[in-house]
């Protein structure tokens, strides 16, 4: 591998500092030590591009756009394998969520990244109603890419649809409005709240 | 027992090691009183189970053998075996030691002639070879055994195979109705020479310890290659007796972990080094060799010894912690997943064996001292003007190599001859 | 001892001997061959009652050698311990009975080997003596410290602790070492976080407060004469004065050196002053006292620092250290938390392939850097480019590239040099007289010693200093024995044993103290040192016969043998560790100990039974070394492992004490074979007498000639290196030889 003449400043610990500023749990990363535990336990491994302990490693580098737009800390399903597993108990888990949730901020997450895309789903869906609406978000996961695919993938579970309508689990009276939580402004006052505390806290650190 | 003379300017040596018998010998070879207080049947402790030491691949036994000439001929040296420490109270100068001494079953008049051993049949574990294999009821724990003494397992008291032991020997030396004792000492410093255990491997869940016959610890492995081991010194698979020819090794088993043990334990990547000499040995070039670690620590002259190794071709080295073993059940292999952090590399290897280079802990329980006295989180005794004439030698300090043990253990008789020769002093 | 020899024999029944063996016939053999005054039998000889009768000889019936016919020598010796007399052990039951089998047909060579180990036993104690000490020295309790690091300091008041007077040699104008120079130390107590006080100052406060503890500085030893117990040191300070001193043990904590950094090139070392090496940065750190620390080149605080751990070490190339210094990853991380306890926002990055922080504290340490914001980056370095900021190229190895940063400071964290005076010549042979061992010498070593001043000065045949160990180090070679030297009394501690960091040296420096303290008491008693720790005889030699050969003093392993004017040997006898090497070189047979000497050996092959020749019956002589070889016959008879009935075993001390004139005699009157066990040699040496085996095995090429004018095969002596744990080998190589000799046919030399 040659040299990246852009290394030369990269090498240095201000992306870590970023990181450890705006990420969650990104403090952590410092504490990491190279063994790998994480990426060997985790269930998903092979699917990472760069797996928990190279992405610390890159932070530490200074790789802030190959960390950033990378897709490999939105495969973490949650297991907590790896936060078990870790010998320096770093909070691994919470710190690809930070990570994942900091890249989307920036908007640096990669276009087609289905987990990403499903969460953005998940939660405009969740925020109509205060409850997620089951159907819907069912159908916009089938009909994600396109309507042919859609109709080829609703037909392929149609059985179980049918049967979750039988058993009560799933109506199709959902389809239209749904029902939602009581009083949903309520709701939405705390979701403010919450996102006015994170903003003041993301500007606290001018990022 | 009630004949040992101790006084307050003896000094109390607890647990009969390398480095308690090195202490002892360093404190008696310049006149001073010394007991020796240790818990098994024999002297000698962890380095008696070794094979061969690193660096130099020379055998345990051989300066065991100088050690234990010194004490037999050093009419300053008490040793009394099966005993513990139950309670120590005083001060610098002036200590009393209640210690407990399990009956042995067989006394002095014993000349290890092996007539006991013979006469009975029953067999039980035999915790010398980690429980691998199994030994007579009435038996010498090992060859170079000191005292060499035949010992009576508390299992066998009671029944037919105890009154032949005893029929069995002409010289009046097996005694059945031997009871548990314990007597009060005198000391003017102690000396915890306790040592240290390996980290039990069990609670190491991913690495399967328990339910995969084909992973061992390197403590267990020691004991394969001695000629007089549970393996007859053949290095095979527990689980079917195939020769053992690729074998990993994986370093920090229990150690540098939050969920085990969060020290460095020192001794096991030299440990593993070792045994990676020990494959080659038995099989040559068909020999196979990974070692699994994260950061090999052949602390200084010992990095000749890791350069050499590296030279070999027939072993690799692999960044990484092993994330899980799995049982291959169609030949017993144990398979290791994880990722070698250098580029990273996922790998899914096949093994005959696995040795877990398992941690140094030490053998008392941190909350266990009879006395206080300053202990760190890691359980090892600090050294502290609060501890008095209290004193930690070896591996109760630190995870410590043999070397190192016996140095400290060096200064701790000496930490130990201040104390008395300030009392003696004071005595006029 | 006073009054006539009176031999006592006594044969034990016990433990199967009295019914394997004809003790009667054993009791005639002591009486009749052994010329024992005294014989009787016990059937169970180490019982009290057993111990008794033979004492009760002792003292009423003028008893003096005491012939004990049962187990081994290395069996019962709590029972068999009596004062005043000489013992000898006659190996009934690990030697005979248990090693062969109990059937009829075997009765009759069984018993022919108990009764040649009764005339054995018998014969030795003819020729052997009560060693008495020689008096050469009495006890001094004042020991001398080698340099006033805090290694030598905490030996002086550990020492003083104890009650033993110590004088400290510091070739500087203060104490302290290089301990002094540094800004803070590694922690040594939990909970391990941060850098800590050295503590120096109130070391050298303590020292000056001791009133047991004198101080020379500015001062060299520049003669140490005598032997422990009766060391003689001129202490000569730069002004030139010189005083002498007696001392009874000696400490060396002469430190180390640091590596040059100059040798390093590719690092920019000397071409960058913003290129430090650790040393250089404690310089810098001591100056900003915890206020910034400011680069050398232009004064600028540090905000970005590179740490390249191995600096020219654990690397074989050329002017490269092959060692690793050990304390150098923990020295890193305390250097950067200089910076980082001071501005956290100043970037520090460690480059290391094995960040080696063992033990408990080492972990902690590592641990609390990081959480400090120490970068760690598994890395090797190539190159430092020269610039206006240092530039550092790397290959990652977790990201596995190549990669570079600028820094506002580099440093090398380059290892320690042992500070151990001069390479002596450990490994002379026979042949070669001084001027040959010169040319032989490897080049290095004659590098060291021209350009080396000497620490020491030793007034010794052997050199002047402590010999070398790997890399220059005065370590001991042994691993259950870090303080076992080569030259008695004298032991070495801190970083000029082997690398290692404050704590460690001052650890180090108790345990050397000990050892120092130890062997002034036991020099003072005339007591040997480790391994044969108590033993009192010691060697003399007979000047008449002496050809002034020098072969005694030259190969002397511990340099206890100097020459007088004539080229006389002039014994040291508390250097001697008593191993017989020199008894084995002697071509006169000349030297001897009371009780270790040709005769105690060569008499004991004379008094076996040698049968005629076509008996088929024949007699291989073993010569087993007593620590290594003799354990693992025993321990092999404990296993019931059998070997043949035609080996006479006789344990010494050293293969290096075997006199030529043992092999010569005893092909001479008959033996077909001979074997010599002893310790493996070469580079991993096991021989706690140096090279024991390797010189029999020299020697014993040279008995070649005389099995060629003898007209006998080569295959009649042989050596072997033998481990403790050889057990089922040993008797494996007997049994050989006696195939061998089945072979070869019977020697044809029996009368």
């Amino acid at each position: 591998m040659s040299t990246n003449t852009g290394m030369v400043e990269k090498y240095r610990n201000n992306f870590l500092k970023e990181v450890e500023a705006n990420v969650e749990e990104g403090e952590w990363v410092k504490m990491c030590m190279q063994c790998g535990v994480c990426a060997g336990s985790c269930p998903l491994g092979s699917h990472w591009a760069h797996p928990p302990q190279e992405i610390f490693m890159m932070i530490r580098a200074g790789k802030r756009d190959e960390v950033l737009t990378s897709d490999s800390m939105w495969m973490c399903t949650s297991c907590y394998n790896c936060i078990v597993r870790c010998p320096r108990e770093l909070p691994i888990t919470h710190i690809m969520h930070g990570l994942a949730n900091y890249a989307k901020r920036l908007g640096l997450t990669p276009k087609s990244q289905p987990t990403a895309w499903f969460s953005q789903v998940f939660w405009d869906n969740m925020m109509k109603k205060g409850r997620v609406n089951e159907l819907k978000l069912g159908l916009s996961l089938y009909f994600k890419d396109g309507l042919v695919s859609g109709i080829k993938e609703s037909i392929k579970h149609q059985k179980l649809g049918m049967n979750m309508m039988k058993a009560k689990r799933m109506s199709i009276a959902e389809l239209f409005g749904g029902h939602g939580v009581k009083d949903i402004s309520d709701l939405q006052k705390i979701i403010k709240k919450a996102e006015e505390i994170e903003n003041a806290r993301i500007e606290s650190y001018g990022k | 027992m009630s004949d040992i003379v101790a006084t307050n300017q003896t000094i109390l040596v607890v647990g009969g090691g390398i480095s308690g018998m090195t202490a002892a010998i360093e404190a008696a070879e310049v006149g001073k009183q010394v007991i020796v207080i240790e818990k098994r049947p024999f002297i000698g402790g962890r380095v008696s189970q070794l094979y061969k030491y690193f660096p130099k691949l020379c055998f345990p036994t051989c300066g065991l053998e100088i050690n234990q000439r010194r004490i037999n001929a050093n009419k300053n040296i008490t040793v009394v075996t099966m005993a513990e420490v139950t309670g120590l109270v005083g001060e610098a100068g002036n200590y009393t030691a209640s210690v407990k001494i399990s009956p042995r079953y067989v006394n002095s008049n014993c000349t290890a002639c092996g007539a006991c051993g013979d006469a009975v049949e029953s067999e039980f574990d035999n915790e010398f070879n980690y429980n691998m294999d199994k030994r007579k009821g009435a038996y010498l724990p090992y060859n170079l055994a000191q005292p060499q003494r035949y010992v009576i397992d508390p299992q066998m008291i009671g029944t037919d195979d105890a009154q032949k032991a005893k029929d069995a020997c002409k010289f009046n030396a097996v005694d059945l109705d031997m009871q548990e004792e314990t007597i009060e000492l005198k000391a003017g410093a102690v000396i915890y020479a306790t040592g240290w255990r390996p980290y039990d491997a069990n609670k190491i869940q991913p690495y399967g310890y328990d339910r995969i016959k084909n992973v061992i610890t390197s403590v267990e492995f020691e004991r394969m290659m001695d000629p007089f081991g549970p393996t007859g010194g053949k290095l095979v698979r527990p689980s079917d007796g195939a020769e053992a020819k690729k074998v990993a090794f994986i370093q920090c088993a229990g150690s540098r972990d939050r969920n085990y043990l969060k020290h460095c334990s020192r001794i096991c990547c030299m440990a593993s080094l070792k045994q990676s000499t020990y494959v080659s040995e038995k099989y040559g070039d068909d020999a196979e060799v990974s070692i699994y670690y994260i950061d090999i620590r052949a602390i200084d002259r010992f990095d000749d010894f890791y350069q050499k190794v590296q030279d070999d071709k027939n072993v690799t080295f692999i960044k990484s912690k092993v994330a899980s073993i799995v049982e291959n059940k169609a030949n017993g292999n144990p398979t290791l997943h994880g990722v070698d952090t250098e580029g990273y590399n996922r790998y899914a290897n096949e093994h005959d064996l696995v040795v877990l280079a398992v941690g140094m802990e030490p053998s008392v329980d941190k909350d266990t001292f009879p006395i206080e006295i300053k202990v760190n989180d890691e359980g090892f005794i600090e050294h502290d003007e609060a501890n008095g004439g209290v004193f930690a030698a070896g591996c109760s300090s630190d995870a410590l190599d043999v070397n190192r043990a016996v140095q400290h253990a060096t200064a701790a008789a000496l930490r130990a001859i201040q104390v008395v020769n300030r009392v003696a002093k004071a005595e006029g | 001892m006073a009054g006539e020899m009176k031999i006592g024999a006594y044969v034990c029944k016990g433990c199967g001997i009295g019914e394997r063996l004809n003790a009667d016939q054993l009791a005639t053999t002591a009486t009749r061959d052994g010329k024992a005054a005294i014989c009787q039998q016990h059937d169970y000889l180490c019982s009290e009652e057993g111990v008794n009768m033979i004492q009760n000889d002792i003292d009423n019936e003028g008893v003096n050698r005491v012939v004990i016919a049962a187990c081994s020598r290395r069996a019962k010796t709590d029972a068999f311990a009596f004062k005043h007399v000489t013992l000898h052990r006659a190996n009934l039951r690990e030697g005979v009975i248990w090693v062969r089998p109990d059937s009829d047909d075997q009765q009759e060579t069984t018993q022919e080997m108990a009764d040649d180990y009764v005339r054995m036993a018998c014969a030795e104690a003819k020729y052997s003596k009560v060693p008495e000490a020689s008096g050469q020295q009495g006890v001094n309790r004042n020991i001398l410290i080698v340099g006033g690091g805090v290694a030598g300091m905490t030996a002086a008041l550990e020492a003083s602790k104890a009650g033993y007077p110590c004088t400290i040699v510091e070739k500087a104008a203060t104490l302290g070492g290089a301990v002094a120079q540094l800004y803070k130390t590694i922690p040594t107590k939990a909970p391990y976080a941060d850098p800590q006080d050295s503590g120096v100052d109130e070391l050298i406060a303590a020292i000056e407060a001791d009133s047991n503890i004198t101080v020379h500085l500015n001062s060299r030893t520049t003669n140490i004469a005598g032997a422990p117990g009766r060391f003689a040191a001129d202490i000569s300070a730069e002004s030139g004065a010189t005083v002498t001193k007696d001392f009874g043990a000696i400490v060396q904590a002469s430190g180390f050196k640091p590596y040059d950094a100059n040798q390093l090139p590719e690092f920019a070392y000397g071409k960058n002053k913003d290129v430090v090496t650790q040393l250089e940065l404690e310089a810098l750190a001591k100056a900003a006292n915890g206020s910034a620390i400011k680069r050398p080149s232009d004064g600028k605080e540090v905000s970005s620092v590179v740490f390249v751990q191995c600096a020219g070490q654990r690397s074989k190339k050329e002017g490269h250290l092959e060692h690793c210094s050990g304390y150098c990853c923990s020295a890193s991380i305390k250097q950067a938390m200089y910076f980082k306890d001071q501005n956290p926002d100043v970037e520090t990055t460690i480059m290391y392939t094995d960040l080696r922080t063992p033990g408990a504290g080492g972990e902690n340490f590592y641990r609390s850097g990081q959480k400090k914001g120490i970068i760690f980056t598994k890395s090797v370095v190539s190159e430092v480019v020269n610039g206006a900021n240092p530039t550092v190229k790397f290959k990652d190895l977790i990201l596995n590239e190549e990669a570079e940063v600028e820094a506002d400071l580099v440093v090398l964290a380059t290892g320690m040099v042992p500070n151990a005076g001069q390479a002596t010549r450990a490994e002379l042979t026979i042949e070669e007289n001084e001027d040959k061992a010169d040319a032989k010498s490897s080049g290095e070593a004659q590098v060291i010693r021209v350009e080396v001043e000497s620490i020491l000065n030793l007034d010794y045949r052997q050199g002047k200093d402590v010999p070398h160990m790997a890399n220059g180090f005065a370590d001991s070679h042994f691993i259950c024995f870090p303080y076992e030297t080569q030259r008695t009394g004298i032991y070495t501690a801190g970083p000029t044993r082997r690398p290692m960091d404050a704590k460690q040296a001052m650890d180090d420096a108790m345990g050397a103290a000990m050892r120092a303290i130890g062997e002034a008491e036991n020099a003072g008693l005339g007591k040997a040192a480790h391994p044969r720790s108590g033993d009192l005889s010691f060697p003399t030699f007979r000047k008449e016969g002496c050809t002034q050969c020098k072969r005694c003093t030259v190969e002397c392993p511990f340099g206890a043998i100097n020459e007088d004017e004539q080229g006389y040997p002039v014994y040291n006898e508390s250097r001697c560790r008593r191993c017989g090497t020199c008894m084995g070189a002697c071509p006169v047979r000349v030297i001897s100990f009371e009780s270790y000497s040709v005769d105690t050996v060569g008499q004991q092959l004379k008094a076996v039974d040698i049968p005629e020749e076509f008996d088929e019956k024949p007699r291989i002589l073993v010569l087993a070394c007593e620590n290594d070889a003799y354990p693992a016959l025993d321990m092999a008879a404990q296993n019931k492992l059998e070997y043949s009935a035609f080996a006479r075993v006789i344990p010494v001390r050293c293969l290096g004490s075997i006199s030529l004139s043992w092999i010569t005699d005893s092909l001479n009157s008959g033996f077909d074979g001979i074997m010599l066990m002893g310790c493996p040699s070469g580079d991993n040496y096991q021989c706690h007498f140096v090279k024991g085996s390797g010189t029999a095995q020299e020697r014993m090429g040279k008995v070649g000639d005389t099995l060629q004018s003898l007209s006998l095969e080569k295959e009649r002596v042989a050596t072997y290196e033998i481990s403790i744990t050889d057990i089922h080998k040993v008797p494996k190589l007997i049994n050989d030889m006696a195939t061998t000799i089945e072979k070869i046919g019977m020697s044809p030399f029996k009368f």
